[in-house]
């Protein structure tokens, strides 16, 4: 076991060299093709290559393909328990999940696809992954909490309902990065951190009952830890390359593979907090309930050269009910930071509600509560009804 | 086994009715993208949306995945044999290199890679291939043909030659597709009647001994023929899309990964005559013993409106002796026209060696509707052909 885990490490760190090497050879090419992206908060405003996580990803696939033997050839395989099977199929359906995930998430890169196909493209991608899932266990009952066992007993067969789970597994972990982004480094920085914690849980785990689950996803977070260190070479501030969506996808896809073939998505889900947090901040806006524009990264104030948090302008009029409420609500717990924008008294300007916002804000509560009186605006007592 | 075929007959026609739904409507984002290429042998030279053979690889490969589970359900297959777990990871194998062709050929379209990346995409998209053979079956030996047995025995083992050609069939079966083209509809068009082809050598050999490699061919070839017949109303003359290298590189694959894995990569290899004939006809300007240009194409007569076929123009003094003599045997054997310069210091001239500039030479200037379809019947008399050396002839060769 440990001489194919050294081999997986040897041909990680094999591609991590080859994506140090060859991510500058690319640059001419990426922006000869348009592949390329402005970095907004850099003074002079450069462009960048985008979308270079389709050469991580490749030479991932490359490291993976040539990995494929050696767990599985007749040298490595424990003989009395005969050949693994299943797991030789799951490996084969996990790649190819994250190989269409890859395929998908450039094509979304190149061609600039709607809001609605990045929900779309996860889910087609992870169909190889239920498929197989569905042929090979069919185990769709979970163990439920100690806490709600009185109400629902031991185990609950959720049937269908899991499939849908696991496909909206992928769907949330690609899309989570995707929002949680906008800062050089950040997307591939958060996901070598996730891999890394996932690396260290699994080799904890080999020591337990469902070790081979484990070794499993060993052997993709492994390369794919690897491949993105040396990614964050170049994505790192001040970047060389952009990853685009692309990466997202790819990192998003990798996790939820490993998650739902190793049977520890709960544990997954856990070390994607900051990204969950993130999501259920930005939810109001991603449901437009307040106003959501393309970027929502933060701004770089070109005196002091520092960055701070972006805003989104809004008339008080144009927001419903629910919209005021949840804006109030962030309000007082000081997640966003509410201004006049305008002196009309009608035109006020809010900070984005994303992490990376809230944690650039002055958290200056005195200063907060001054400001909720001047919104929502009140009219003076003394001031007829406007008709 | 009927009830699965059918089942992959009606994901089919769903995907090829999705395809010709949807192309349509992704004709502005492809041209916005920058993916899109002119029309030269259209007089308005119109700006036409290029690889839009993602489109149709994708469909297909939705379609795989929604008939993952038929073939290998517990309902479904025969429960006497055991669970098929040999063809079952060999079918997920042979999507992921043909996922994986399509993401290659698609960056290759997009990023315009240069050639000798076309021959490195390949043998990267059927590493999985080769990887899962070797794990599973481990198989390299092959029967020696009747003739040569005096010499060579019954079998021989290549072992790694065997994966080698393996990996050379992938390269060679998309990029002689991929040199076979310039005229409307043709890439798709050949690639349709290969398919076609190969799905009439199954059905027939689904009789015979072997009659479960080429049960999982057809899971292959239906849908890839289904889809191509879709894309094909967009590509065929005039063409409304261009396919990209994206197609041809889909194409190639998804023939070699069912020649691989169904164990007839000969007979495939004979549904492969004029892109063969058109390889090694083009093989001098395809190592540069003559000039090369970029493209090959025939070119359109503004005049008459209909095609003629294209030249390269050279120096007498520049060619070495070998390009010299293999462009004299060329002339005597009526494969090109040359025009010698008259005076020194001139240039002379003489059509490309394609096939298709050959068949312009031979009929004349042709209208590029006419030309598309006559190298589609051409296909197809070549595909009748290669039945005929592969069933009565066959049994001269190998004891079948």
């Amino acid at each position: 076991m440990l001489t194919i885990l050294a081999i997986n490490v040897i041909l990680s760190i094999g591609g991590s060299l080859v994506i140090l090497n060859v991510v500058p050879k690319f640059r001419d090419m990426f922006v000869k093709a348009h592949l390329s992206g402005v970095d907004l908060n850099k003074i002079n405003k450069p462009e960048i290559p985008e979308a270079a996580g389709v050469i991580s990803s490749c030479i991932f696939l490359i490291v993976m393909f040539m990995f494929i033997p050696f767990p599985f050839s007749q040298h490595f395989f424990n003989k009395q328990w005969g050949f693994p099977h299943q797991e030789f199929v799951q490996f084969i359906a996990a790649l190819l999940s994250i190989c269409c995930m890859v395929l998908l998430g450039f094509a979304d890169d190149v061609l600039n696809l709607k809001w609605r196909h990045k929900l779309l493209l996860p889910t087609v991608a992870s169909l190889p992954l239920l498929m197989v899932y569905y042929t090979n266990f069919n185990s769709t009952t979970i163990i439920i909490p100690k806490p709600l066992r009185f109400l629902l007993g031991h185990d609950l067969d959720l049937s269908a309902l899991y499939y849908i789970y696991m496909g909206m597994l992928a769907v949330f972990c690609t899309n989570a990065i995707n929002i949680y982004a906008g800062v050089n480094g950040l997307e591939v920085g958060q996901s070598a951190v996730i891999a890394g914690s996932l690396i260290l849980f699994n080799v904890i785990e080999l020591n337990g009952d469902c070790w081979s689950t484990h070794l499993f996803s060993l052997y993709f977070m492994i390369p794919f830890f690897f491949t993105s260190l040396s990614l964050y070479q170049f994505n790192k501030y001040p970047a060389r390359v952009f990853v685009g969506d692309t990466f997202c996808y790819f990192s998003g896809m990798t996790v939820a593979v490993v998650a739902i073939f190793g049977h520890f998505s709960k544990t997954a889900l856990l070390f994607f907090i900051p990204q969950t947090a993130n999501f259920v901040f930005s939810l109001a806006q991603l449901f437009q309930l307040f106003p959501c524009l393309r970027h929502r990264l933060p701004r770089v104030n070109k005196k002091t050269g520092y960055l701070d948090p972006s805003v989104f302008k809004f008339k008080d009029k144009s927001l419903s009910t629910l919209g005021r409420l949840v804006l109030k609500t962030y309000q007082l717990l000081g997640l966003v930071e509410v201004e006049q924008a305008e002196k009309d008294g009608e035109s006020f300007q809010s900070t984005y509600c994303t992490l990376i916002n809230f944690s650039l804000q002055n958290k200056n509560y005195g200063r907060i509560s001054r400001l909720t009186t001047l919104w929502p605006p009140r009219l003076p007592k003394n001031l007829p009804e406007a008709t």
